[in-house]
């Protein structure tokens, strides 16, 4: 990335806006054209709207997911209760589970990675728009086809680890574990092609200049997850497979009475159970190193300490997964090695944690939205990784796996960290994404309900952990004394469901104003932001960027809004609003597609084949190779789609930024019709 | 986006030492309110090499937490914004390297302290003599069962279900194994939990100061009906051990014909009962033939009524008064399905009797059930 001399006002050059007339190739293979309208959702290729579809469909099964959960609240609220049975019970603690990895905080991580990632290194769109398109298709068909099994004679009853020989066929007779599989296979495809996605975007697509060491915090969370995925994903498809394989084909690989170890599954859903647990929680602290910084109005202290103690926490995930098999009886010596592993992941996290505390020590620190879940993700995620430390002593965790302790303890960090964060992201975002601030006071209502109610909630739970109740027990005995605070922890989900009906009424209220023209649009840049999203105008026009933005540094934004002057003293020297570029280009961007949503179909048809009946897989797999055809002969629209494919502008003898401008769209075209 | 003069309410300031001060508080009196399932109120010495782990890593955890909660709450409100700097800029502090260096050093340093202080309990919790008892710990959907090899010939002179019966004062070795899936057993007040898997035995000890019942769960999702696999855990004094062995050891004896309503019950049971449960010497057969349940066998029944509970642990054998709790009974062999979650039609449990046995034939069996065995000897 060489090429620094750009003049940041210059217009990308393009032949932009040229009417053309597509080749008619093979009748059925045009392209949509729909740019307004139900069509031009479906169809889109673009990463803003995929990133908004992938967040609005992660919100309707949060909701899903937070049913689920207050049904199983509702259950424990005294001894012996008898609102469930049994059955309903293990179904819904193993929906909760899954749904709220799977298809809550996984693609609202993925909806973030779509929308800001692009924006954040300077991008007209990812590197492979229609795979992208097709990655949520196949994410949201995936997760109607799990929820499905809860009208084919009942969900998976085994918990979101479905510990084999439990979910072999024998002990989990029902369809509802097929349904468990398939559903978390079909979306490890949509994850899998969205991580080659988002990586190919960020190491290749950054603005000019944009070196790694210059790279947005956030982007770089993301790019370590991305990895995580890409690794992780084939593991667990594999334990998939072999499950599947059993139940469908008679195998023996969970069959004990073939001499079958079961461990081996625990070992497989672990190796990649552990890394998701940081592809979980990485994303929202890519989110809060962005927040942090923009509203202590300092940089973020020790950007290279918290890029590389990412890069370590991905590493090191790796090496830990047994501290979920403590009791599993792998021996002394293994479970000595994977407690000494899980000690010193700690380091790591640690590190970024005082360093957001350094980052606001010092600093201007404005009560904004986004910065009360910040503050409230720094507090909450501390406390779930200390009692992961306690865990990491795995003769005390024998008193502690499978208990609510552990309950609490990945509330913390999943709700307190994860959640949080995202909240963080959403309230950070949401005037960049959809062009006006959500309302403060009830965002506050929002932001304090959240707090207390999670801990109301999850803070008991450590109490009902050491007082020995098990987790996934549908039922406790008078004896145990678990009622009291089983009752607050119900109270507090409750208040979460207060909380989050006002969140759901705040931003339909604001959308309302805003279109009333109530409140007014919110400038491109609100929060005096760092990094290039808030270059642009709110909401992001549809191509991003009038041209390649040039980076010469980090936060390089923010540095064109200050600059120290002759005394050595910081000043502002322009305002965000004013020097962000105006979105009044019109260049040519890539086409909308059909193939994307049709061969997403093919999946979830493939896999109820295999439950039913076989023909049914090959209708599926058949759907998803005739869309490979009309995928690759869809015919191009790009006016320029004769010109040489030189996807290295950093690799190419340059003399300006015109060629690198020039180029990084074209990559973005080319890829579209790869 | 200017600051109100309500975000720097004193609501804030009050409220996270608060919810700190609360969150202190319930840990504290938590502590002081355990059930039958505590894990912090030790009774063995299993049990105690854990709790004084947990106590030292738990205390840590609360004091780095506590710092932790206090400095960023200290940050907040100390740098928060005013109406007069909202827009000054502060120092643009980019890092330090020796303070970075100083908060990664240091807590390796601790956690290496940690991870030395906390090996050799591991070691120490896996070890077994080889000259104590062993106890061989099969689960099953959703029952315990506990075999004992008293002269470590290999052979199981005892086999029981529900209580797990061991002398007081002396380590008990458990070699826990499963029948089916994955369970795990748990006596919180004597020690941490082992998983019991199909295929492996697993080692874990069994210890407890003095006399006395302990209860016990399964821990590991085992299915339908895990929340209904629990146990005792009873330590006997030496007497009272030797008392329990003998009679344990006895076999079972066919009634004499006496009392008419156990010597039907008997035959009932004969023809309803034994094709999955065992009374030795009277009903031996029960495992001859392919028994009927997938998950293993049903619970032999010999000395039944030495038992303190009974379905998996769930129901009590005895009302308060000491007189057999003969509603649970009658009402469980009629119709187990209805009063634990079970799958027969899966050959996960026991079936319902409801169509198949009169009333009169239900009191009948539990009134042979009453026969077998000795009252429980308790502490």
């Amino acid at each position: 990335m060489a090429i620094i001399e750009h003049e940041p006002n210059e217009v990308l050059e393009l032949d932009s806006g040229d009417p053309t007339t597509p080749d008619r190739g093979i009748g059925v293979f045009l392209r949509p054209t729909d740019e307004t309208g139900w069509r031009s959702w479906l169809f889109t290729v673009d990463h803003k709207k995929i990133g908004i579809m992938y967040g609005c469909v992660a919100m309707f099964w949060f909701f899903v997911a937070g049913v689920e959960a207050l049904l199983v609240r509702i259950q424990l609220w005294g001894p012996d209760s008898s609102v469930l049975t049994a059955s309903e019970y293990n179904q819904l603690f193993t929906m909760h589970g899954t749904t709220m990895v799977f298809l809550v905080v996984m693609p609202l991580a993925a909806a973030f990675a779509n929308y800001i990632v692009p924006l954040q290194i300077g991008a007209r769109d990812v590197a492979f728009p229609r795979m992208n398109a097709l990655a949520l298709w196949i994410f949201i068909f995936g997760g109607i086809f799990l929820n499905l099994s809860w009208f084919t004679g009942g969900a998976a009853e085994c918990g979101w680890f479905c510990y084999a020989p439990n979910s072999g066929l024998a002990y989990s007779p029902g369809t509802g574990v097929d349904y468990y599989a398939f559903g978390l296979q079909i979306l490890g495809v949509a994850s899998l092609i969205g991580s080659a996605n988002i990586i190919v975007t960020i190491l290749n697509m950054r603005a000019p200049g944009m070196e790694l060491r210059h790279m947005p915090i956030f982007t770089w969370m993301i790019l370590v997850v991305q990895f995580l995925l890409l690794f992780s994903l084939p593991v667990i498809t594999v334990a998939l497979i072999l499950l599947t394989l059993d139940r469908s084909f008679g195998a023996n690989f969970f069959n004990v009475d073939q001499g079958a170890d079961p461990l081996l599954w625990q070992h497989l859903f672990w190796i990649f159970g552990h890394p998701e647990v940081y592809i979980l929680i990485l994303p929202s602290f890519g989110i809060v190193s962005e927040t942090l910084p923009v509203f202590s109005r300092k940089p973020l202290f020790g950007y290279t300490f918290v890029v590389f103690s990412g890069i370590g926490i991905g590493f090191m995930g790796w090496g830990v997964w047994a501290h979920h098999m403590f009791a599993s009886g792998l021996g002394p010596v293994s479970v000595a090695a994977f407690s000494a592993t899980t000690m010193f992941i700690a380091v790591p996290t640690g590190v970024k944690i005082l360093n957001w505390i350094a980052t606001m020590w010092g600093g201007n620190i404005r009560f904004e939205l986004p910065m009360m879940f910040s503050i409230s993700l720094v507090s909450m995620f501390t406390i779930g990784g200390l009692s992961g430390v306690m865990h990491a002593v795995a003769a005390s965790d024998t008193q502690q796996t499978d208990s609510y302790f552990i309950v609490a303890h990945f509330h913390y960090v999943l709700f307190g960290g994860a959640l949080m964060g995202l909240f963080a992201g959403m309230y950070y975002w949401w005037p960049k994404i959809f062009g006006h601030h959500l309302n403060k006071r009830l965002g506050k209502i929002h932001f304090w309900l959240v707090l207390i109610g999670f801990n109301a909630a999850f803070g008991p739970m450590h109490i009902l952990g050491l007082q020995g109740q098990a987790r996934r027990q549908y039922r406790y005995p008078e004896e145990a004394n678990f009622d009291l605070w089983n009752k607050v922890s119900t109270i507090g989900a409750f208040v979460i469901l207060i909380a989050m009906l006002v969140f759901a009424y705040n931003i339909l209220k604001s959308a309302k104003q805003y279109r009333n023209g109530e409140i007014p649009q919110a400038g491109a840049d609100p929060w005096d932001g760092r990094t290039l999203e808030w270059s642009i105008p709110s909401p992001t026009p549809a191509h991003n960027f009038d041209y390649t933005p040039v980076v010469t540094q980090l936060d390089d934004f923010w540095h064109k809004k200050y600059a120290t002057n002759e005394h050595g003293k910081l000043v502002k020297i322009a305002d965000g609003n004013d020097i962000a570029q105006k979105g009044d280009q019109t260049p040519h961007l890539p086409s909308p597609s059909f193939w994307p949503i049709v061969m997403a179909t093919g999946f979830p048809i493939a896999a109820l084949g295999v439950i039913y009946n076989l023909a049914l897989s090959a209708v599926g797999l058949l759907i998803i190779v005739g869309s490979l055809y009309g995928w690759a002969l869809e015919p191009a629209t790009d006016p320029n789609s004769g010109h040489g494919h030189d996807d290295h502008p950093d690799d190419a003898p340059s003399d300006g930024g015109d060629d690198a401008s020039a180029s990084q769209d074209e990559a973005t075209e080319g890829a579209s019709v790869v | 986006m200017r600051a109100s003069s309500a975000q720097r309410s004193p609501m804030r300031r009050v409220l996270r030492p608060a919810g700190l001060a609360v969150a202190v508080g319930l840990l504290t009196t938590g502590c002081t309110e355990g059930g039958v399932f505590d894990t912090l109120n030790p009774k063995g010495e299993n049990a105690r090499i854990i709790d004084d782990l947990t106590n030292f890593i738990g205390i840590a955890a609360v004091v780095v937490g506590i710092v932790i909660t206090v400095l960023v709450t200290y940050v907040v409100i100390r740098y928060r914004t005013t109406d007069e700097t909202y827009d000054a800029l502060p120092e643009q502090v980019h890092g330090h390297t020796v303070a970075e260096l100083t908060w990664t050093i240091v807590p390796a340093i601790g956690l290496i302290v940690v991870t030395v202080l906390s090996l050799p309990a591991i070691f120490e919790l896996d070890s077994q003599d080889k000259d104590d008892i062993t106890v061989l710990v099969e689960g099953q959907q959703w029952w315990w069962q506990f075999s004992y090899d008293l002269d470590n010939d290999g052979e199981y002179e005892i086999v029981t279900s529900g209580d797990i019966v061991f002398p007081a004062g002396q380590q008990v070795n458990l070699q826990i194994t499963s029948n089916d899936v994955i369970h795990s057993f748990w006596v919180p007040e004597l020690n941490g939990k082992k998983d019991a898997v199909p295929g492996l035995h697993t080692p874990l000890k069994l210890h407890a100061d003095e006399p006395g019942v302990f209860w016990g769960q399964c821990a590991e999702f085992c299915g339908l009906s895990h929340a209904e696999m629990r146990l005792r855990a009873v330590a006997l004094d030496d007497t009272d051990w030797e008392r329990w062995v003998s009679e344990q050891t006895t076999a079972g004896v066919i009634p004499d014909g006496q009392d008419v309503a156990v010597q039907r019950g008997y035959e009932a049971f004969g023809q309803f009962c034994s094709s999955c449960h065992v009374v030795d010497g009277v009903y031996d057969s029960a495992y001859e033939n392919e028994p009927p349940l997938l998950s293993g066998i049903a619970p032999n029944l010999t000395h039944l009524m030495g038992r303190t509970s009974f379905a998996g642990g769930i129901f009590e054998l005895y009302n308060d008064d000491g007189t057999v709790n003969e509603a649970d009974l009658l009402a469980w062999v009629r119709d187990a399905p209805g009063r634990k979650a079970l799958a027969p039609d899966n050959q996960q449990g026991m079936t319902s009797f409801a169509e198949q046995l009169s009333n009169e034939q239900l009191s009948d069996i539990v009134a042979y059930l009453s026969t077998l065995g000795e009252a429980p000897i308790l502490p």
